[in-house]
């Protein structure tokens, strides 16, 4: 080719979006040499291609749409006792339920409240499920486990069943070890200056409720402690002087030895404290937005790990480091002899280097942005994937098939004005196939079938990208080439 | 292209749907019978089904592992090359499970285990078949809108409709069951084996010239499209197959089979359909 056409050719915006897109994902994947002297890149990998475990836990739940001709406040706490379990309201017309039971099990408390249920859905709400993934995060990081992924699956109605758990480098035994610990929670109550003497521990705790805001606007954390717990606390209050002297006496609560809150008695428990035990504390947390937040915080410490709502193990799995490199070291070999063996297919047709060289760059450069989408969004790439995007490579090839044959209509090079009407005929054909794909992948990329979503997100983007920027790049290059 | 002559005019329309028919009524048969004895058209794996299943490299043989599980709810044990096995286990009680991980951790240190509760396995099969559904009216709607003409539109539709069934029923015959990885080699059936389709429709009813010709030029694009997927998911076959990944290995096949009733149902079905629509007088 002519140097002044290459040049031309560089200057063309299809060409040149192609370059610069190039560029970028060679930006966002980033292969370089690790500390080992090691090629790396930024590319993630999902637990079936590196160690690691995951677990998909089921939250015994139920969001429920109701209606009732009761006060709501006396509605929610009647069911509650009732059903002797946290009731929350979520909006005006729902609850959550924070415990398992079937639709035929609620309706008679709901009617003997005063109530009607209009619609059951098992799990929690999305708040709720905020703070789950919040808890486990928290959970997971004390441990100082790297790469720790914690995903509720919210549907589109709001109300999210599952939460998925993935840790890279632990096992399974690990895995459930970290999930299903509790941190060790502790009251301790001041003596002199900065000493502190041991009053309870957390298993005293009998139940914690989310937190609330006071008349006065103050939040708080209220929980409740078995008879005995409050029995202990009345006594080592009275030992210490803390209801006699309530500010030099402040209470202090520790999750592994760390303090996570710390105050006074107030005046009115420090007084009822002398005659009588109390089982229900409330810990003020404040005013106003950080008040809430300190309140949230408190709870997550005082559950000490233990999530707002019981869950059972519904799916798990894990990876070893071996099997995920072997796996690893197969699935590159498939990759790039696949390549090999397209372009093998491509030459026995046309039999044209000038043809089937672009082709094949061209195709190439479809799985390197590919790449880099999946660096930048930090998607990381498993098994179905690559499958996918070994597939992306077959058919991204066919629809430079289609735009080479259209083109070569009766094997006679075109003028440009003939060119650019099969050019346009050819990408018509892709653009349909394409929404065809796109169509048919949507439902799964809305869904939340555990691994398969970002399956489907890869491929809609392998699409796209091959609509908008390497087809009409390549029918530009390969008009270029032939004109000659 | 000199691999295979096929000459499409030498046929007439109920010839060339003559052989689709009949294997569209068997597959159909076979959906239907498989449907009645187990409640789903294709076998569904542990992740429909709910259970355990364990991917390790092993010289022991199957009698000796059968032996090694002997106290777990054991399904099957499937044997590859260079020592691959895949053993798979029903669903069992969280403490049986903590056993089996145990003694899998002990004995085989080196396993992938994979385990599915039997609800959550039945959500994720509702929400495949529900995924499945939208994805064939959706590619359909896509069809219609593009063609706008109702018996060219049906042809493509049919065609890719032949190709699902076909390959499900397929997939019954050779053992392989439906999982998250098949149900989404399947949807990207239902995607990618309209391509030809398209491109079949589009050249015999927006260009000039002869039928024949076009039908011919059509068969020449279409056939080598098919063949560059073809060849690349055959490589993977044949590499997760040798190398025992047992998720791309189902994949690849189930596109493999697809994708050879895909040529199948353009060039006989869609083409029978469409010839006998232009040679009525349909079309330009």
């Amino acid at each position: 080719m002519k140097q002044e056409r290459i040049k031309y050719l560089f200057k063309d915006w299809r060409v040149l979006t192609l370059i610069i897109l190039l560029a970028l994902s060679v930006v966002a994947i980033y292969p370089h040499f690790d500390d080992n002297g090691n090629l790396t890149t930024n590319l993630q990998y999902g637990l079936d291609l590196q160690q690691g475990a995951w677990l998909q836990l089921e939250f015994k739940a139920e969001v429920v749409g109701y209606t009732t001709t009761q006060p709501v406040d006396t509605f929610v706490a009647n069911l509650s006792k009732d059903l002797n379990t946290d009731v929350v309201q979520v909006d005006s017309t729902h609850l959550e339920i924070r415990k398992s039971y079937t639709q035929a099990e609620l309706e008679p408390y709901f009617e003997s409240e005063g109530g009607t249920l209009v619609s059951y859905q098992p799990g929690i709400s999305k708040d709720t499920a905020d703070l789950v993934k919040q808890i486990l995060e928290e959970k997971i990081n004390s441990m100082g486990t790297k790469d720790a992924k914690v995903n509720t699956l919210t549907g589109m109605n709001n109300v999210a069943r599952y939460v998925r758990v993935e840790m890279a480098g632990v096992d399974m035994n690990e895995a459930q070890q970290i999930v299903g610990k509790q941190g060790k929670f502790e009251i301790r109550i001041q003596t002199t200056g900065n000493e502190t003497e041991h009053v309870l521990y957390g298993d005293t705790i009998t139940s914690v409720a989310i937190p609330t805001k006071d008349t006065s606007g103050n939040w708080g954390v209220g929980f409740t402690l078995s008879d005995a717990g409050a029995e202990t606390f009345r006594d080592a209050a009275i030992q210490y002087g803390a209801t006699t002297d309530p500010a030099h006496h402040q209470l202090a609560m520790l999750l592994d030895n760390k303090t996570v809150y710390s105050a006074p008695l107030s005046s009115n428990l420090a007084s009822s404290l002398q005659t009588e035990t109390t089982r229900n504390m409330v810990a003020s947390t404040g005013t106003g937005t950080y008040g809430q937040q300190q309140a949230t915080n408190l709870e997550i410490q005082l559950r000490a790990g233990a999530l707002p709502v019981d869950v059972s193990v519904a799916g798990s799995g894990s990876t070893s480091a071996s099997l995920g490199s072997h796996y690893m070291t197969m699935c590159m070999i498939a990759f790039i002899l696949a390549l090999i063996m397209v372009g093998f297919v491509i030459f026995y047709r046309y039999r044209e280097p000038r043809i089937v060289l672009p082709m094949v760059l061209i195709n190439a450069s479809e799985i390197v942005i590919l790449l880099g989408f999946i660096s930048a969004i930090k998607f990381q790439m498993d098994l179905p994937t690559i499958a996918g995007l070994v597939a992306v490579v077959g058919t991204g090839i066919d629809q430079l098939v289609v735009i080479t044959d259209e083109i070569l209509h009766e094997g006679i090079v075109p003028s440009p004005n003939v060119y650019l009407k099969r050019l346009s005929r050819a990408l018509t054909i892709i653009v349909i196939a394409a929404a065809t794909v796109l169509i048919a992948m949507l439902p799964l990329a809305l869904m939340d079938l555990s691994t398969l979503k970002g399956f489907a997100i890869i491929t809609m983007m392998g699409v796209i990208v091959g609509v908008i920027v390497t087809r009409p790049a390549y029918g530009k290059i390969i008009m270029e080439i032939l004109s000659e | 292209m000199g691999l295979f002559s096929y000459n499409i005019e030498k046929y007439s329309p109920k010839q060339l749907v003559i052989i689709p028919t009949v294997l569209l009524a068997i597959s159909l048969v076979v959906l239907a019978f498989v449907t009645i004895s187990i409640g789903m058209p294709v076998k569904p794996g542990i992740d429909f089904s709910g259970g355990t299943a364990v991917t390790v490299i092993t010289s022991d043989t199957s009698a000796q592992i059968q032996n090694e599980f002997a106290g777990y709810p054991l399904v099957s044990i499937s044997e590859g090359l260079n020592n691959g096995k895949f053993i798979t286990f029903g669903t069992m009680s969280d403490a049986q499970y903590q056993s089996l991980t145990a003694l899998i951790a002990s004995k085989y240190p080196d396993a992938q285990v994979n385990q599915i509760g039997e609800s959550f396995g039945k959500t994720l099969q509702d929400q495949a078949l529900i995924a499945m559904i939208l994805a064939f009216i959706g590619m359909a709607i896509v069809v219609f809108v593009s063609f706008r003409t109702f018996v060219p539109s049906c042809a493509v539709v049919l065609s890719a409709f032949a190709d699902i069934v076909m390959t499900a029923a397929m997939m019954n015959i050779v053992g392989i069951q439906l999982s998250l990885g098949t149900t989404a080699a399947l949807l990207m059936l239902i995607g990618y084996s309209v391509d030809s389709d398209i491109l079949l429709t589009t050249r015999v009813l927006k260009r000039q010239g002869k039928l024949n010709d076009k039908l011919a030029g059509a068969f020449h694009t279409g056939i080598i499209m098919t063949s560059t997927t073809l060849a690349a998911v055959t490589v993977l076959l044949i590499v997760s197959w040798i190398g025992q990944v047992e998720v791309v290995e189902e994949i690849s096949a189930v596109l493999l089979m697809g994708l050879i009733f895909d040529i199948l149902n353009t060039w006989l079905t869609n083409v029978g359909i469409l010839k006998w629509y232009v040679l009525k007088g349909g079309g330009k």
